[in-house]
């Protein structure tokens, strides 16, 4: 599987593991539905795996800057700045839709999937646009 | 700004010495695949790590990085002796 298409897999899952949640929640989906969500989460974990995990790009994000070299905290450094300004970005949105919506508060689901979309956004800004992998 | 692209020689001189890249990384302080990227010349190396890769095979800087495309180091070696 390629890295880009594992990426995509990844924020599809997420999508996914939403919209059951949300479905059975607020627009009457039959409660049964919720089983269904072991699919997504076990495409959600594979994904990652092949995305992060094997190209060791999850640990090259949560790696503190004295360890790497200075063309990987260049490369982070981007990242990082690019994944706050969407992060902002899909907060806001996210707030909106709620606010729009007449919805409750963020509930666990949504602050859990924005908690790992926090996590994973840098290493998927990298894994779309570096072309190789990155040592152990 | 745009930074300009900045040929080297790091390729040639590693080859020339029998040194793998995991060598030259850990001589020069960066992970080996940094090694890839400046032998590609897709990432041009700050002032520190140029002047430590010139230590390492004991050049001066501008034998091993050049903003021009370099030609090969015997025909620079025969300008410099022809000079002479």
């Amino acid at each position: 599987m390629s890295r880009k298409i594992a990426v995509f897999l990844n924020y599809f899952c997420i999508v996914i593991i939403l919209i059951i949640f949300y479905g059975v929640k607020y627009l009457g989906f039959p409660k049964m539905y919720l089983l269904a969500e072991i699919i997504p989460l076990i495409g959600l974990i594979i994904s990652f795996k092949t995305a992060f995990g094997i190209s060791n790009l999850w640990k090259l994000t949560h790696t503190s800057f004295s360890k790497l070299d200075e063309r990987e905290m260049q490369l982070v450094y981007k990242a990082t700045t690019y994944s706050y300004s969407i992060f902002t970005i899909l907060c806001i949105a996210m707030i909106y839709i709620i606010n729009l919506l007449g919805l409750a508060i963020i509930d666990v689901v949504a602050a859990a999937c924005l908690l790992y979309i926090a996590h994973i956004l840098p290493a998927s800004i990298i894994a779309w646009n570096d072309k190789t992998s990155v040592a152990k | 700004m745009e930074s300009r692209k900045i040929f080297n020689r790091i390729a040639v001189l590693r080859k020339e010495r029998n040194i793998s890249r995991k060598d030259l990384a850990g001589k020069i302080g960066v992970n080996f695949q940094t090694v890839g990227y400046l032998e590609r010349e897709e990432y041009n190396p700050s002032l520190d790590l140029a002047f430590r890769i010139s230590e390492c095979f004991s050049l001066p800087i501008e034998m091993i990085f050049s903003t021009k495309p370099l030609r090969p180091l015997s025909e620079e070696l025969n300008m410099l002796s022809n000079r002479r």
